[in-house]
């Protein structure tokens, strides 16, 4: 075993206190579901908003306290805010006013807070519309998923390219110019010509930002069900192969790129300066708190690691729960191994990659050692290219981006963090106690 | 004990047909144990079982039993196996016997183990008494049992005994037959010492147990006795006999049955069919019969994890101790790494084997397709005898391959006949004997290449008749035979642990099967992987598994990070699970594929 001296991750520690919060509220209400959404329960009818609303405002309030008990530590100052769904555009200006309340009342917003509302396009009433920049959204992102309209319905989205290019306009007219649109590829129905005629529509359109997933058939969608089902509806027949999804995804990438819109993640374009800030934090590891049906969160903790806290994806399970009760979060914490992993499969999603300095800085100098083999036998597959200052993904390997992440775990042990960082003579300093199990 | 009064015997049944409800009813009625211990014998025959594992093939218990005309008998009851992969076995056990009780279930009939026995029965010359059992079902036909009895095994079932084991009926009238149907034993006590082996087994805490039935003379504690069949000398520790439970005695002599312990260590040195005989005073001739007997099927033995190597070695060498017909030795594969050659007596045997070792070893296996011995004749005029597809000659080399061929005798329901001669005739089959016992009964003999047999054959004898089929069979000479190696190469790389041998009119069809059952396992890589099936460097079959085109997780899941790294775990996870071979995974189901292929060709 080659001597590593690993250190424990550091960066979340009281640093992470300064370090800008991002918020992601859960918005699981639509007015049809898409046929390949896997949204675990099902998106829900709008009757139940406001008894959402009401829970998510207490939850709001709550935050601090949960936060406590988990032994995490929160940090106040607010720089992205993320409504996302679902179809949070269905709430009105005044539930949305209620939430952005509650919030304020626990964090406080920077000037400059990125706050992105996710709309269905056409589904974006006057009302809010116009109240948006007074509450301080200054971004929407639609979920257009195609411009051929036929492709559109058949997924059950509501809209079509008329639509969509009207709502582009409208947002514009109310002074909200950061608009992304997400494409899917892999529709049912879709050609590579008419993912072309998607591509051109989305560049045309001027936006700053777009996003493009590849489809994933989940068993858990009408789409997918039908698919094992050996069923017929929903275009099941008339999905893409995954040659033709993998080649829509790198024509997206050239376009793109050749329309001035950078990729600056796996999934994500922009051009300078208009990159999603919230979507960043996930990939670059930064403390964010979501709250809401099946939201997600990742928190320093008091003693400088971390955690990451998923919440129930059961709607009724979410409504009748106390606030305090701790039965529908899964609180994960993140060891130092688990933090290291990390910082390679989820650094390496982004274009810029990962910093070899930065892991250095935070995990210790041999750190990066350990995973040169790893590095090197992708480098000579063509699925990832390095240097001494950073490691990217090619875009090769971003199409085999899972293949790739998968080698960074278990490369290092826990032990091994702990026992060469510290030596044997300080192991009983993270001796944690006896479990108690109680009557 | 005057040899008038002993009589030894055996019971012949199929499975099921009731042969451990009449033992326990004939301990019950003799008095050799009270309802209170029947059931603590029961168990402890379990644990024991248990302990030894499949070589517990034969119990002699020994009863004594006081007859109508009021003089009392020492009945040795012999508790044989009954399965075909055991028949060497069973031979020495009835061997050791004069009488034998042939069970046949009446709701049933004979079946094919029943007629396999028999025959070894009365090849041995033992008296047989046929028994008609479970005549208090409603579904009973004693007329018809009698008649197949008479037909397919050729016995007089005159005088056949109803019974019913379970309620007991009839079983009084068993004991009587014994005392006057069956022979006493004969043999000269003052005659040099001729013990027959029937059954060994290694206690870990006695050494190696004996049960033997003295022929001639007489056997006593602390004489110095000689194995004949390799002249080893060992010194008798104790002499005992089952009632069941074991009871020391002073001596056995010419008609008896029991157990002794000698100074023996290894089980390997107490062979079953052998003969004991005194050191100092021989006897001039061993007893007839005694074979070493060979393992006939062969498989590679696999730890999925490498270094499970060492534990599966010592797992190994512990069975080995109690079982002397199964054997092995290191072997190497470059696709599966250090593993063992094994060689079972069948089939029965070697998932017995196998799942001992899983189970009680907790090892995680992968087994190479089984196969048999085959003697090559090579252009030089020298002879080899090849049991690893990875050993085999270079064709050229090759003047003449023999395979082992055996003789089968199924037993079915007409309705299926035609189902099994396809099927027979499929696996090579040639008819010697087709035959109806009794008007809807028929009785196949068939010549099938033992290397048929080994792959699937019992499986689908079984689905295709839906359970109503028995089957028996023994070894019978050797077929010239056209055998070729065929190669599964996958990249381009031969895969040892995938090779088999076959019938070269089989070899396309089989490699075709092999080929596409491999596309469907082995999955998609990021690069294009051919599978093709070779008979040396003639490609006969190929399938590409297409390259994967993406792998990637484009959702964002609101942060879930937690999913992803779920996600990417059990990639890992189903990775580490496969064995890489060049720069393919291959998964384990992939090495089990060979040993179903016959199904589909």
């Amino acid at each position: 075993m080659p001597d590593r001296t690993l250190m424990r991750p550091k960066q979340l520690g009281l640093p992470a206190l300064a370090q800008g919060l991002g918020v992601y509220v859960s918005v699981p209400f639509c007015r049809a579901k898409c046929s390949y959404c896997n949204f675990a329960s099902g998106v829900f009818g709008s009757e139940r908003m406001a008894a959402y609303v009401a829970k998510l405002t207490a939850e709001i309030r709550e935050a601090p306290k949960r936060v406590a008990a988990w032994g995490g530590q929160l940090p106040r100052r607010l720089d992205s805010l993320y409504f996302g769904g679902g179809t949070p555009s269905l709430l009105s200006a005044s539930q949305l006013e209620a939430i952005l309340e509650a919030l304020a009342k626990v964090f406080s917003f920077d000037a400059a807070a990125e706050i992105t509302l996710e709309c269905a396009p056409g589904q974006l009433k006057d009302e809010l519309l116009q109240a948006m920049p007074g509450l301080g959204f200054n971004r929407v992102s639609l979920g257009v998923q195609s411009f051929v309209d036929h492709e559109a319905a058949a997924v059950g989205r509501l809209h079509t390219r008329a639509i969509t290019l009207k709502e582009i306009e409208r947002l514009r007219r109310a002074g909200i110019d950061d608009i992304n649109v997400d494409l899917i590829a892999g529709l049912p129905h879709q050609t590579r010509e008419s993912w072309n005629v998607s591509l051109v529509e989305a560049i045309a359109t001027g936006v700053p930002h777009l996003s493009v997933y590849m489809l994933d058939v989940d068993e858990d969608s009408r789409l997918g069900r039908e698919m094992l089902a050996g069923g017929t509806r929903y275009g099941v027949g008339m999905v893409p192969n995954e040659q033709a999804i993998a080649d829509m995804y790198s024509e997206a990438c050239e376009q793109f790129a050749a329309a001035g819109g950078a990729q600056y993640e796996i999934s994500n374009f922009a051009r300078l300066g208009h990159e999603s800030r919230h979507n960043l934090k996930y990939w670059k590891r930064q403390p964010y708190f979501g709250f809401g049906l099946d939201a997600h969160s990742f928190l320093p903790r008091v003693d400088g690691e971390a955690i990451r806290v998923g919440t129930t994806d059961d709607l009724a399970a979410y409504l009748e729960h106390k606030v305090r009760g701790d039965e529908r979060e899964t609180i994960t914490p993140v060891s130092a191994a688990q933090a290291l992993e990390e910082a390679w499969f989820l650094g390496l999603r982004l274009t810029e990659g990962v910093s070899l300095a930065a892991i250095e800085r935070e995990f210790g100098e041999t750190a990066i050692q350990a995973f040169q083999p790893i590095l090197k036998e992708a480098q000579q597959q063509g699925l990832i290219e390095y240097d001494e200052h950073r490691a990217r993904l090619t875009p090769h390997g971003r199409l085999f981006a899972n293949d790739v992440f998968e080698r960074f775990l278990g490369v290092v042990r826990e032990e091994e963090l702990v026992a060469i960082a510290w030596g044997p003579a300080h192991a009983h300093v993270l001796y944690r106690g006896p479990t108690f199990v109680g009557p | 004990m005057d040899r008038e009064h002993i009589r030894n015997f055996a019971i012949i049944a199929h499975i099921d047909h009731g042969k451990s409800t009449l033992s326990d009813r004939l301990l019950e009625l003799t008095g050799s144990l009270t309802a209170r211990e029947m059931q603590a014998q029961v168990l402890d025959a379990m644990d024991l079982e248990r302990e030894r594992g499949i070589t517990i093939k034969a119990h002699a218990v020994r009863m004594a039993y006081q007859a109508e005309n009021g003089e009392t008998y020492q009945l040795n009851l012999i508790d044989t196996p009954g399965h075909v992969d055991f028949s060497y076995e069973v031979s020495r056990s009835l061997a050791s016997c004069e009488g034998a009780l042939l069970i046949v279930d009446a709701t049933q009939g004979v079946e094919a183990q029943t007629l396999a026995n028999a025959h070894i029965a009365i090849n041995n010359g033992l008296d047989i008494i046929p028994i008609i059992n479970k005549i208090d079902l409603p579904s009973a036909d004693v007329e018809r049992s009698k008649e197949m009895i008479e037909q397919t095994i050729g016995l007089d079932a005159t005088d056949a005994l109803p019974i019913s084991a379970k309620t007991g009926l009839g079983v009084e009238a068993v004991l009587e037959a014994v005392v006057h149907r069956l022979p006493p034993p004969t043999g000269n006590a003052e005659a040099p010492l001729q013990a027959l082996i029937f059954d060994s087994w290694f206690d870990a805490y006695r050494g190696v147990v004996v049960l033997t039935r003295v022929i001639n003379g007489r056997l006593k504690r602390g004489e110095k006795i000689r194995l004949m069949s390799n002249g080893k000398s060992f010194e008798v520790e104790s002499i005992g006999v089952q009632t069941p439970k074991p009871v020391v005695v002073q001596e056995l002599s010419a008609g008896e049955v029991g157990f002794f312990v000698a100074t023996i260590k290894n089980v390997v040195d107490a062979k079953i069919g052998d003969t004991i005989t005194h050191d100092a005073n021989p006897c001039a001739t061993a007893l007839p019969g005694f074979e070493d007997i060979k393992p006939m099927v062969f498989a590679g033995l696999y730890t999925v994890d490498a270094h499970e190597h060492t534990l599966l070695r010592e797992a190994l060498e512990k069975l080995r101790l109690n079982d002397s017909s199964f054997f092995f030795e290191p072997e190497s594969s470059a696709a599966l790494g250090f593993g063992f050659r094994c060689g079972f007596l069948g089939l029965l045997h070697m998932e017995i084997i196998q799942e001992r070792l899983e189970r009680e070893f907790n090892l995680n296996l992968i087994t190479t397709a089984p196969g048999v011995r085959y003697r090559i004749t090579l252009t030089d005029g020298s002879v080899v005898e090849v049991d690893n597809p990875s050993r085999w000659p270079n064709p050229t080399n090759i003047e003449k391959i023999e395979e082992p061929v055996i003789t089968a005798t199924i037993l079915t329901n007409e309705e299926y006949v035609g189902g099994i001669l396809k099927l027979v005739e499929d696996k090579r089959g040639r008819q010697k004997n087709f035959e109806y016992v009794g008007s809807t009964r028929v009785m196949l003999t068939y010549e099938l290449p033992l290397n048929e047999i080994v792959l699937d054959f019992y499986d689908r004898l079984k689905s295709i008749s839906r359970g109503y089929a028995s089957l028996d069979y023994h070894l019978s000479g050797t077929w010239d035979s056209p055998m070729v190696k065929l190669d599964i190469l996958v990249s381009g790389e031969p895969v040892d642990a995938l090779s088999i041998i076959v019938h070269q009119e089989f070899a396309y069809d089989r490699g075709r099967a092999l080929v596409s059952k491999m596309r469907e396992l082995i999955p998609r890589q990021m690069f294009e992987v051919a599978i093709q099936a070779a008979i040396g460097a003639k490609v006969i079959a190929r399938e590409t598994v297409a390259a994967l085109r993406k792998n990637v997780l484009a959702k964002c899941y609101g942060g879930d990070i937690s999913r992803k790294r779920k996600l990417l775990e059990k990639q890992k996870e189903g990775k580490k699970r496969m064995k890489r071979i060049g720069r393919v995974d291959i998964p384990q189901e992939a090495f089990l594929a060979v040993l179903r292929i016959g199904e589909e060709s």
